[in-house]
This record gives C-alpha cells, structure tokens and sequence, in this order.
C-alpha cells in the first residue's frame, strides 16, 4: 500500500510541458531521491507535492487523501529548501516554533518540542542565536528541525546539500539520513548529485524531460539502468559496438566487437550493429592475452592518470577511445606506460544493451 | 483545466486589487489635473473669469517670440548648468573623502552630508539670505578685510540663486558618485597600481572612467531638479530673478492668467524632459563603455 | 613632506565644504539670540526674547500643528499604497506593467510648481477647499515615486522561499505577509514613510496653491511672513525645527540606526 501517490502529473510552463504525466508510489518511511539534470522537472514535481505549484492535471494523493487542491499552508508537509529559507528576523527558537504556534499548541508543549527538535540536530544551545549568526551547516540543521518539528505527513528536501562544501555536505547527508530513519518519515530528496542519490536513498527515481526514466534502488539503477539516459546519467559509461555474427537460441547471441567474439545474453537479428554501455570499472587490462571466455582485443594506452585508489586509462582500439579504470591494488599502474600495448577485456554480463534502434 | 483558468482570474483579480488604490489617485489627482491644465494652456485668457472658452495657441507664441522671456528660459537653464557644474566639482572630492573613511567617521560624514536633506529646505535658503544680505557676514567680512568698500549684490542675484540650489542639490549628487565609487572593485585599483600606475595615474585613468556614470545620474537629478525647483529661486532669487517656475507661478497665482501661467509650466516641462531624454542617452553610451571595461 | 601637502589640501577643500553645508543652518540658529529687532549675524547680544515671542504668534503653532498632522497622513497612506503597488509591480504579471511603473514615477518629472497649478484648478472646478485632505491627496502624489523606489528595493533581493517555508509550515496568505514579508521588508517601508514625512512636511511649492487664509502649512506660513517682516521671530521658528529634526534623527537612529535607513535609501 503506497503512502504518497503521483498519477498522471502534468505540468506546463509558458506551452512548455516541463513534467510529463508522471507516476510513483512511495512507500511509507520510505527515502525516495528525485535524480535528474537541471531542467528535468524534479523541483517543479516537488512544488506541486508542497503546493508552491499549482498542478495543470494528474492528483497528489496522501495516505488516501487528494491533497493537490488544498493550499501549500493546508497540506502538513515538512520542507528543507536549498537556501534554508530560515525568517531572518527570528531566533533560532522562534524559526522552529513558528509552525507550531501556527497550529496553536500550548506554551509548555511548544517549548518542549523546540528543544526536541534543536537537540534532535545538535543545535541545543543555539535558540537565542539568528540566523545569520549561524554557518551554512548549522542554519540548514535548523531548517531540518522546522521543518520536522510539525511531525509532517512528508519531508520534501530541495537540494538541501548544494551550498555546502563538500566535506560537510557527507556529513549532513549521513545525518539527514540517520534523523530521517530514526523519525520514520517519508521523504522526498530532490539532487542534480548522483552520488549523493546513490548514498542515501532507499530508491531513486531518475528524471529526464519531465519524466521518470527509472524508479529503482540504487544498485538496480547502477547495475541494471533500463534505459539509455539512466545507463549514461548514473556512473561513466563507454558506448561500443557489436555486430552480431550467429544467434545461438532466445537470449543467447555471438558478437563480434573489436575482431573478437563473445557470446551475450541478447536477442538479436543477425549480422545488426548493436549497441551497448560499458562502465569503464568493468574494463580490465592485462600485458598478456587472455585466454578466457572473455574477448581480449589489442589496445593501445593513449593516456593513463592516477586517481588514487585507481588510475584511469584511456586506450584506443580500432581507432575508438575507451576508458577504463583499473584499482591499482589489482595492477600496479606503473608496469603500464603510455604508448604500450595491452589487451583489454570484459565480462559479458558487464554489458548494458542500449535501446537504441539502430 | 478549468481550474487552472479560474485560479489565474482570481490572480489577475488580486494584482487589480493592489494597483486600484493608486490608479484611482494617480488618475484622478495627477493625469485629470495635468490634463485640464493643458488644454486651459490653449484657451485665451479672460480678466474676469481668468479662463475664455475660446481655443488658441497664441500663449506658447507669445512666449516663445519674446526677448524678455526667452532670457529666463536662458537663465534657468543657465542656472541649472552653472549648479550642475559646481556641484560635480565639489561633491567628487567630497564623495571620495567618504568612500575612503572607515567604520564610524563614514557614518558621521555620510549623515553630515545627507543632514540638509531633513532641514526644510524653506529655513535653509533663509540661511542663505542672511548670511548674503547686505550686511550678512559675507560682505562684513570683505570690508572688515577691506576688500571693499561698500556691500556688494549678493542676494536676489544669480549668484545667490547659485549658491542655494548647490547646497540643497549636492547631497543627491554625492549619494551617487558615492555609489559608483562604492560599486568599484578594490582589486581593480590594486591591479593598476600593480601595472605600475602612481595615485594620480590610477585615479584619472581608472576610478574617474569608472565613476562617470554616477556622475551622469546625479547630472540628471540635478539638473532636472534645478531646472523646475521653485523655493530657491522665490527665497534668493525673487522677482529680480526670474526663473520659469516663478513665472509660471507668478503668472497663475499672483496675475491670474491662468492660461499663460499653463502654457509656462507645459514648456517647463518639454525643457526638463528633453534633457533627461539626452542625459540618459549619453548615461546608456558611457555605462556600455564601462561594461566593456 | 612633498606627499603630504596634496593630502593636507584636499582635507582642507573637504573640511570648507562641510562648513558650506552647515553654514546656513548655524547661522539660522544663532540669529535667533540676537536682542536687535532685526536679523543680524553675528547676533549682538544675546536673548531668548524671539523663543518668548512665539507666545503672541499662535498662528506659527496653528501651521505647525497642520503640517505634523498633514505630513503623518500622507506617509502613512503613501506608504501603504506604495507597498501594495510595489508586491504588484515586482510579484505579479499584468499587462501595462511598464505604463503603470512609468505613471507612478513621472512625478518626479513634473516641476511641482506645474502639478501645483493643475491641482488648484483641478480642486476650484470640482469644489474641494483647501483643507488637510486636499494637501494629503497631493503630497501622495509627490512622494509615492520615492516609496516605490525604497519598497522595490527591498522586495527584489527577497528570498521568496522564505515566504513558501513560512506557508509549509501552516501560515495562510495574510499571516505570511504580516509576519514575514512586511517585517523583513520593514528597513526599505519605514525609510519610505520617513522619507515621504519630511518630503510632505517640507513641501511649500504645491501646498502654496492649496492652501487658504485658515489652512496653511508651516512652510508657507515661514515663506509668506519673510517676505513682509524682517524681525527675527521666523530665525526662532525655524531654530525650533532644526531641532526638531535633529531630536526626531537622533530617536529614529536609536530606534532603527540610521545607517540602516540611509542604506536602504542608497539602493
């Protein structure tokens, strides 16, 4: 039994249709990232869940009930925004009260609850304080408690990690994420940051035009992307091509890429062009052929950087660049020069087809 | 959809909510007004009644053919231009003595500056006349010096004219030099002196270039100001010199000729449009140039 | 020592500058303790006989009373309008947005002396009598272009994601605006209504046209009484204003810091 319900969202701008008949269910508890490129719809379809977006058709349903008519002021959902949006001419204390006192709760019970949510986010200590005597960690922990403090049906948060510095934005991910469970509220998280997605979420629902192209657990997303803009948006891919030498039964084809034959668990025709993904991670290199299953073709090392825990090659093969990356406790990158030849490889069920038709 | 129409009406009906107040003031005090003045500019002019219903355009002919008033359109453009003028050349150095004081003191000269502002502007030309009269400190002074030996015309001169309408316009032209120097990147001057560049050479060749369009805007107040300002030159001016506005104001209120004193006000403003139009093309230009800068 | 004296003139240039700005008010000041029957500076001896004068001239109270109380209507229906028409200007998309910004800020265009006139004749046509009603309705007009001014200042650098928050978590569209628009925007409204105070109460051109023998401001009060009397008493009445004024400046700066104010009026 889904918490929140999408059906049919549709949103237009100025004749631009900017959120396309979008559909989700979310599930009670449940931490659900919106992960998409600028422009792909995921903070129009979070204003149309809050109410600062007027929804053109489609309902918002929660916990059974349409919401999409009432008022943002009507709807009791928590929100995080990106700028925090904390009232500059209130304390800390009065910022997380406010809600409260919007919905006329005793003196006492206000006061408890404020100190609550303050200690919640480690913040006991700062009620006195205004905003702008706060960092950017500490004013978005206050935004986090206001917006929890009303227990809301749903926390939206809007890129709630954006104006952070990178150090500080892993931890207030982990944080946000331990409240948000401790709490067991359903959540909204909307990212442009797949890695922040990848970390967090129970599922992701990866948008493109106004769409949802894929709503999975991260691992499915990763692993398993059903469609070409999942397969190039999540991780780094190397697009190759094959051509299909002999069908081998239903799902079972041989390949040709770069001279050497692999067997894939595909349909095809024979003789097409296909065409597929490849994670440059699932790339292996060797100075020696290999003689396994796996097709190893020449290559040669254009470039090679040192990344750390990895180094990044970039081969040419048939006049096509590839890149591979390569933990250097598997191989140590300095057996490898630029200018040297190897052997590439990778496992078949490494391969992510592409839908595209050619 | 229907709904999403219903909701746009009700949000078309709240912004003709907020604006219905000050349309129905603006129309009905200021266009209404401003309008009937206008048309009375071309009716002629009836000792009894002020106003004859008959049309005419022989009040802008008059105006325009005369001598006698074709010198004050020339006086109270030259006043303006004489007041523009000096108050570019004292309020720069003014502005940038600001701009470079720090924390307390520039609040102090920022409110020493701005302070004239909240004294009626009334007792301020009051000011000027007594210290202009004949035996105001000014000509005191000179004889006491022995300069000279008996006063000097000071008040109800042009000069006097002068004088006050730069001390009632200058805080509005250091406000905006003041924001031009304020909008100054500190590294671009720090590049200069880098390059090589002295004080001066900084000064005329950076801060100057990029602080004209604050001198331009505060050109166009003031002079747009002084151009149609009436207390000064009716407190140190007076009859003996005449400006448009007093004019117009003598010509409505004291003579009664209603019509020519309409006819006064409308030129009045063609003369004040007509430079800001020309102003803020020659503003447009040099904020280009900047922005190239 | 050849660096300094460039440094030391152009202190020298900015110090008689100041002098020049206060010149005439010192001067006003201090002519009011002359003990002669005529204005003279510097004052020969030294009285408060102008100040006890007063006492024979209630008509300077008379005017003065009208003025405060014209000049608090104005700024305060001035103020309110300008605030509604800025939330329209800058928040909502309406055709003719750029006429109605234009006819808000043409009277500033206007030489007051020109709307003066038009107002008399548009007031003795229609019957309205100088009254404090007839002087508020056009010192509206003269200061609404510089509550606009102040008040749009404020409302475009607003975060309008405070006013969503202030609405998720349960505030309908009045208690937004009171509670979280207005005080936020408060610096650029109150510098407005300050602003349209003294620019009211200051007002002597147009209130010249309006006023009759029973109402009249205290500007036109002081400017009709110099030109026929050259006693000092108006050095007095004008004394007591600047003081006024500073008295008001130093209450507001304590209140609200005046640096405050003036910076939003930069904008």
């Amino acid at each position: 039994m889904s918490y929140l319900c999408l059906e049919n969202l549709v949103k237009t701008f100025n004749k631009t249709e900017v959120v396309k008949k979008l559909n989700l269910e979310i599930k009670q508890g449940e931490l659900v990232s919106f992960l998409g490129p600028s422009g792909c719809g995921k903070t129009t379809t979070l204003n149309m869940i809050a109410g600062f977006t007027e929804v053109d058709e489609g309902k918002i349903v929660v916990d059974g009930k349409p919401v999409h008519l009432l008022p943002p002021n009507k709807r009791e959902m928590g929100m995080v925004f990106q700028n925090y949006a904390l009232f500059p001419h209130m304390t800390v204390f009065d910022n997380v009260a406010y809600g409260l006192k919007l919905s006329k709760i005793g003196k006492s019970e206000t006061q408890r609850r404020v100190l609550e949510a303050l200690e919640m986010v480690r913040l006991s200590g700062y009620e006195k304080r205004y905003p702008k005597e706060l960092s950017g960690g500490q004013q978005q922990r206050v935004s986090l408690a206001r917006a929890l403090v009303i227990k809301p049906k749903l926390l939206l948060l809007d890129e709630p990690l954006s104006n952070l510095d990178a150090k500080l934005r892993q931890e207030m991910r982990e944080e946000i994420v331990e409240i948000q469970k401790n709490v067991g509220i359903t959540t909204i998280f909307v990212t442009h940051d797949q890695e922040e997605a990848l970390a967090i979420s129970d599922r992701i629902a990866v948008m493109y035009e106004g769409r949802i192209e894929q709503a999975d657990s991260p691992v499915s997303i990763y692993n398993h992307p059903k469609t070409d803009f999942v397969s190039r948006f999540i991780g780094e891919v190397n697009q190759i091509q094959g051509k299909v030498t002999e069908i081998l039964g239903t799902h079972q084809s041989k390949l040709n890429f770069y001279g050497n034959e692999q067997i894939v668990a595909v349909n095809a025709m024979k003789n097409a062009e296909m065409d597929f993904f490849i994670r440059p991670e699932n790339i292996q290199i060797s100075l020696v052929e290999t003689n396994d299953r796996n097709i190893g073709f020449k290559a040669k090392v254009e470039r090679k950087m040192f990344l750390g825990a990895k180094t990044r090659y970039i081969l040419k093969a048939q006049n096509k660049h590839l890149i591979a990356d390569i933990s250097n406790v598997v191989l140590n990158s300095n057996l490898i020069h630029e200018g040297s030849s190897v052997y590439a490889a990778w496992k078949p069920e490494h391969l992510l087809p592409s839908r595209n038709v050619r | 959809m229907m709904q999403k129409k219903r909701k746009k009406t009700k949000k078309q009906l709240e912004t003709w909510a907020l604006l219905l107040p000050i349309l129905v003031i603006f129309i009905f005090f200021f266009l209404l007004p401003l309008f009937f003045l206008f048309i009375t500019s071309f009716k002629t002019f009836d000792a009894s009644s002020g106003i004859a219903n008959e049309w005419t355009i022989q009040n802008y002919v008059k105006f325009l053919s005369d001598p006698f008033y074709l010198g004050i359109v020339w006086r109270t453009v030259k006043i303006a231009l004489l007041t523009t003028i000096i108050t570019i050349v004292i309020s720069y150095p003014v502005a940038f003595h600001i701009s470079k004081a720090n924390g307390r003191i520039k609040n102090y000269l920022t409110l020493l500056v701005l302070s004239p502002l909240l004294i009626s502007m009334v007792i301020r030309c009051y000011g000027w006349s007594i210290l202009l009269s004949n035996n105001g400190v000014v000509n005191n002074t000179l004889m006491s010096l022995g300069w000279i030996d008996k006063p000097l015309t000071l008040l109800y001169t042009e000069l006097s004219v002068v004088i006050g309408m730069v001390h009632v316009l200058f805080p509005y032209m250091v406000l905006s030099i003041m924001g031009s120097l304020e909008r100054i990147d500190p590294s671009v001057i720090r590049a200069s002196q880098n390059l090589g560049a002295g004080p001066v050479r900084t000064f005329f060749s950076i801060v100057l270039p990029l602080t004209l369009p604050g001198i331009f805007a505060g050109s166009v107040m003031v002079f747009s100001l002084s151009v149609s300002s009436f207390v000064t030159p009716a407190i140190l001016g007076g009859p003996q010199v005449k400006v448009m506005s007093y004019l117009a104001y003598e010509q409505a209120a004291v003579l009664l000729n209603w019509p020519y004193g309409a006819a006064i006000g409308f030129l009045l403003i063609f003369i004040a449009t007509i430079t800001i139009i020309m102003y803020s093309k020659i503003l447009v230009r040099s904020e280009k140039g900047v922005a190239i800068q | 020592m050849k660096k300094r004296l460039p440094k030391i003139g152009f202190h020298f240039f900015c110090t008689i500058i100041y002098v020049f700005l206060l010149a005439p008010i010192v001067v006003v000041l201090m002519s009011s303790l002359t003990a002669t029957d005529y204005i003279v500076f510097p004052p020969k001896g030294l009285t408060l006989r102008w100040y006890v004068e007063l006492v024979n001239h209630p008509e300077f109270m008379q005017s003065f009373m009208l003025s405060v109380f014209v000049a608090l209507g104005t700024s305060l229906i001035s103020t309110a309008i300008g605030t509604l028409t800025s939330i329209a200007i800058v928040r909502h998309q309406f055709k003719g947005k750029t006429a109605i910004v234009q006819l808000v800020g043409s009277p500033l265009l206007i030489p007051s002396v020109v709307f003066g006139v038009a107002l008399l004749q548009f007031y003795s046509w229609i019957g309205l009598a100088a009254s404090p009603a007839a002087l508020i309705i056009g010192h509206i007009i003269l200061t609404i272009p510089f509550v606009m001014r102040l008040v749009v200042a404020s409302l475009v650098g607003f975060d309008r994601s405070i006013e969503q928050a202030a609405m998720n978590l349960g505030a309908g569209k009045f208690r937004v605006f009171f509670q979280i628009t207005l005080p936020i925007i408060k610096s650029g409204v109150i510098a407005g209504a300050i602003f349209s105070f003294i620019t009211s109460f200051d007002d002597l051109t147009v209130a010249l046209f309006i006023v009759s023998t029973d109402v009249v401001t205290l500007p036109v009060r002081i400017f009709t009484y110099m030109q026929y009397q050259y006693d000092p008493i108006i050095t007095s009445v004008s004394s007591i204003m600047i003081l006024l004024t500073i008295v008001l400046m130093i209450i507001i700066e304590r209140v609200l810091g005046v640096g405050k104010v003036f910076a939003s009026k930069n904008q």
